[in-house]
């Protein structure tokens, strides 16, 4: 027997939603010779499925799969993202802004976010973190424009989302795989066939039809419909992220929208602002133990938490169906496109050798454990006086965050770790910008003298602040540059 | 002007370790410490570790060292990368390049291609005459990696071979220049606080009394504070790693001046070659376990290539590390915080993480447990991922010729070292890490050089069709070829850039 004969070439995604249909485009157009079917509705409890805004990773998957962004922004009236605002997360501090790229520019040895923490420390009124960011600048004023390629420009080092609209975004995906040769099967998932080996062997449909395959890829949000037949348990989060609901409510887009979302601390949780030009969502994500607030929408219950092993014999969950997570921060999607390419990076063969697997588990552990911890952060770190607050700010940590929020609040550094969504800038501005500051000074920074790089960032800002009010508004920029009619 | 909270900083040692310890403190701290060294020039230091990894540019340019002047003055040659010999099986040879295979650059891995060539039946040149790094070395060659990332000379890294017992001088100009206050002397007895356990002074040999803060073990072997003093246990790793000898004798350069070091598998253990401007370097490292100190000096003595330039000298020593490298106030730097055999390069390499690491986490006057606690996670993490590189090149073999290639050949390994293997036997897939200093280029070319075989290959690599890529590879080969000819040999590059200073 060849090897030839063991490979994968037909694929069924289980679940029509966004993941869905991401995911067969992907594998159709990555695997090849593979046959692959999508069966099943959409589900409507994925958060992933859900959430307006997307991380940088949307656009690169875009990119991959050979999906033009003039198309998209045309086709679903996205828009750009720049990060997010932070609202009422730090007592008296100022609102603010995580946004996707880097914080100021290196000096000496020591990073830069040191230089801004010995200034920060005798400053009555520091200026804030991100007036360093050229991408948190541009998105306070609105305003945008793509990563410029000259390596010199400040303009150059940051990247972006796109504020969708989910339902219209799967639509595209899915004219997309319809494009690409991806097989539809509209009808309901009835029941999983399990073969004597323990495998998938069938989704039987509610039209009396079934669906075989080699792999089995769950996009069946929560409910993981085929791969909770498998073997494998589940992971909660409860006790690290406190919030178990969101709610949803909708409103008309805008012409002119912001290039940040707006994200604002409540008594009992959260709430978000995402404006693209389709739509503007908005809701709460709250903890029920707390009660209810008073907000109409559509209500999702989650759980926090993983699956241990996304990966069993022939299925793998991806999405919801592998992890949710409180959806600060976004990462949802982005867990959801990055299982997808690690799917494609490791795609094994019919044997399904488990170390082959247990390389994918690993990684999607790792990653997924970071998201979390990244989220927990501002959970643990914020400073509001409400009891679902004070009980967050001291409630026990995962190691791993425990480990670095002790490390940077003695010292301001971050430690490295494996399968990291988001960089250092990131981190400290979300620390900074909580006001967390590190006990001590890096010592590295003497090598240059306070007044030097104090007067090297007052350039940084001064000149951020001249070059953002000459560049377009969002709205102005995708009128101009990406084809968008007035 | 230095602050009021100013540490006195004390290290034990003066070999590489220690000097590149003081250079790299005073340079980087100036302002915080006060940095003394004691050595005593009775006791000699190891310094064998002459071949270097890409790294320790990084450290130098940090150093504000002058390549040119830092070349000629330690004698030292380019290195981009390590020649093995005989070790996968008698006649084999293979090549560990810094740098990739093919561009390198590109979604699939250029091996998988590769891979899927050779496992469709299509004939295609060996992987090592794909890479632009392998044939550098090979042609005895050099020129600096091109700036240009889509040129093929754009893809290998260099680092350097050189005389180790000219690097600490060096490196003690460069420390004293910054402040670093030497003191002559042999220690001989060692105060503790009688509560905390840290150390406050060392005793020298003439009654003086040197006090610090924070002491930096660069003691070597001996591990004075760490080990003797600290007591810290030490781990033992020699039921991996089973060599504990080495015995080395320099020998005039008789064969092509290579930017290379050679590794040759040897009946009990490996011989090494390490070609620098004035002399070549050799040396068996063997287990005292399979052959006896006066028959592997024979072996080494039968076996070099030039004449010999001094007597063969002995070395002993333990595969393994301290289960901690910083306790109390001490942080062990180098040889006193543990040693792997330095097949693949790694002695001074490993000296450059503690040195890192230590300026990176460094203390107040009061130590946090934190900066100790990753001092020692990071460390540990660089420890293990080399420990397993290294036995990977035991273990992955079909020799059978002594008991001991019977023994590394069939003994048990870390699970962490045999899930990796395992993984690559399947589809060439390499376990990634985004820290640790041999990334996937490194293992692809062990686990391919040592006879690993994957069954399989990424199923991506089945999209374009054979002939295109089969013409691809064809391709890649000239381009090589013709960014190596228009390379300068090696000498003539040395004697152009960094000629040494005549000897006296």
């Amino acid at each position: 027997m060849s090897a030839r004969d063991r490979r994968i070439t037909e694929i069924v995604v289980a679940g029509g939603g966004l993941v869905g249909f991401s995911a067969a485009a992907m594998l159709k157009r990555k695997i090849p010779g593979a046959t692959v079917t999508v069966a099943g509705a959409a589900p409507a409890d994925a958060l992933s499925e859900r959430l307006h805004a997307t991380l940088p990773s949307l656009v690169g998957f875009h990119a991959d799969l050979g999906i033009d962004e003039g198309e998209v922004l045309l086709g679903t009236g996205a828009a750009f993202r720049l990060g997010s605002l932070f609202e009422g997360w730090s007592g008296k501090r100022p609102a603010y802004v995580h946004a996707y790229g880097e914080v100021g520019r290196p000096m000496g040895v020591a990073q830069f976010h040191q230089h801004w923490v010995r200034m920060a420390r005798k400053a009555k009124a520091p200026p804030p973190f991100d007036s360093h960011s050229p991408a948190a600048m541009l998105g306070r004023g609105a305003r945008f424009v793509h990563p410029q390629g000259d390596a010199n420009s400040p303009l150059s080092s940051f990247e972006y989302g796109l504020t969708i609209d989910p339902a219209r975004h799967r639509d595209l995906m899915r004219a997309f795989c319809r494009h690409l040769g991806v097989i539809e099967r509209p009808a309901g998932i009835a029941d999983v066939r399990l073969g004597g080996d323990g495998l998938v062997e069938a989704l039987l449909l509610d039209d009396g039809s079934e669906i075989g395959g080699h792999l089995f890829v769950d996009c069946t949000g929560p409910a993981a419909l085929v791969r909770s037949r498998l073997a494998g348990g589940f992971e909660d989060w409860s006790q690290w992220l406190p919030c178990d609901r969101a709610v949803f409510a909708a409103g008309p887009g805008s012409a002119d929208p912001p290039s940040l979302d707006t994200v604002t601390a409540h008594a009992a949780g959260w709430g978000w602002q995402s404006v693209s030009r389709a739509a503007t969502s908005h809701g709460l994500v709250y903890a029920s133990a707390q009660g209810s607030p008073d907000f109409a929408g559509e209500t999702i219950v989650f759980r926090p938490g993983r699956r241990s092993q996304p990966w069993f014999g022939n299925c793998v969950a991806i999405g919801d169906a592998a992890v949710t997570i409180d959806p600060l921060e976004w990462t949802n999607l982005h867990l959801a496109h990055s299982a997808l390419d690690r799917l494609i990076s490791k795609m094994p063969d019919r044997d399904w050798s488990p170390v082959e697997l247990w390389d994918f588990n690993r990684e999607c552990a790792a990653e997924a454990e970071r998201a979390r911890d990244f989220v927990a952060l501002h959970y643990a770190t914020a400073d509001r006086p409400e009891p679902f607050w004070r009980e967050a700010a001291s409630a026990p940590l995962p190691d791993s965050l425990a480990h670095t929020l002790a490390l940077f609040r003695e010292r301001g550094r971050l430690p490295l770790y494996e399968e990291e969504t988001f960089t250092r800038h990131s981190w400290t501005s979300v620390l900074l910008g909580q006001g967390v500051l590190p006990r001590r000074l890096d010592p590295l920074i003497d090598l240059v003298p306070p007044e030097q790089s104090e007067a090297a960032m007052a350039e940084i800002r001064d000149g951020i602040a001249r070059m953002v009010p000459q560049l377009p508004t969002q709205g102005a920029y995708l009128r101009q540059h990406s084809g968008v009619p007035a | 002007m230095k602050a009021d909270s100013v540490q006195r900083i004390v290290i034990v040692g003066g070999g590489t370790a220690g000097w590149m310890t003081a250079a790299g403190l005073a340079k980087l701290l100036p302002r915080r410490i006060d940095v003394r060294l004691v050595e005593s020039e009775a006791i000699g230091i190891v310094g064998v570790g002459e071949a270097t990894l890409p790294h320790i540019r990084a450290f130098n340019e940090r150093l504000g060292i002058d390549e040119a002047e830092f070349m000629a003055a330690t004698r030292a040659t380019f290195k981009i990368g390590i020649e093995f010999n005989d070790w996968g099986a008698i006649g084999d040879s293979y090549i560990h390049p810094f740098g990739g295979f093919g561009h390198g650059t590109g979604a699939v891995d250029f091996h998988q291609y590769w891979l899927r060539l050779k496992q469709a039946g299509v004939s295609v040149p060996d992987l090592q005459e794909l890479s632009m790094g392998v044939q550098v070395a090979r042609q005895a060659r050099f020129g600096l990696p091109s700036a240009d990332t889509s040129s093929i000379a754009s893809t290998f890294g260099y680092a350097y071979q050189f005389d180790a017992t000219l690097y600490a001088p060096f490196m003690r100009k460069v420390a004293e220049a910054a402040g670093v206050v030497r003191t002559e002397g042999r220690v001989v007895g060692v105060s503790q606080h009688p509560e905390s356990g840290d150390i406050t002074s060392l005793t020298m040999e003439n009654g003086d009394v040197i006090e610090g803060d924070l002491f930096v073990d660069c003691s070597g072997f001996v591990s004075l504070l760490l080990g003797k003093t600290l007591g810290e246990p030490f781990e033992d790793w020699s039921h991996w790693l089973p060599n504990d000898r080495a015995v080395a004798m320099p020998c005039k350069t008789a064969t092509a001046l290579t930017a290379l070091t050679t590794v040759a598998a040897m009946p009990y253990g490996w011989r090494w070659r390490i070609p620098l401007q004035n002399r070549t370097g050799n040396g068996y490292v063997y287990s005292t376990r399979f052959i006896d100190d006066a028959a592997a000096a024979d072996a080494l003595v039968a076996a070099v290539e030039g004449t010999p330039m001094a007597d063969p000298r002995l070395l002993k020593f333990v595969a393994g590390r301290r289960r901690r490298s910083w306790v109390k106030n001490v942080v062990s730097v180098g040889l006193a915080s543990g040693f792997l055999e330095p097949l693949e390069s790694t002695s001074i390499y490993l000296t450059q993480i503690g040195i890192t690491a230590l300026i990176e986490l460094f203390p107040e006057k009061r130590i946090a447990d934190i900066d100790r606690d990753e001092f020692n996670r990071l460390v540990d993490l660089e420890y293990d991922r080399i420990r397993d590189f290294l036995i990977l090149h035991y273990h992955a073999t079909t020799r059978n010729d002594t008991p001991y290639w019977d023994y590394v050949r069939t003994m048990s390994i870390p699970d962490t070292l045999a899930d990796k293997l395992e993984l690559f036997r399947k589809r060439g897939r390499v376990v990634k890490y985004r820290e640790g200093v041999f990334l996937d280029a490194s293992w692809i070319a062990v686990y391919l050089g040592q006879g690993v075989v994957p069954e399989g290959h990424d199923l991506r690599a089945d999209g374009p069709p054979l002939d295109q890529l089969a013409r691809g590879m064809a391709h890649v080969k000239t381009e090589i070829a013709q960014a190596v000819a228009a390379m300068a040999g090696h000498r003539e590059y040395l004697e152009r850039y960094c000629p040494m200073e005549p000897m006296a």
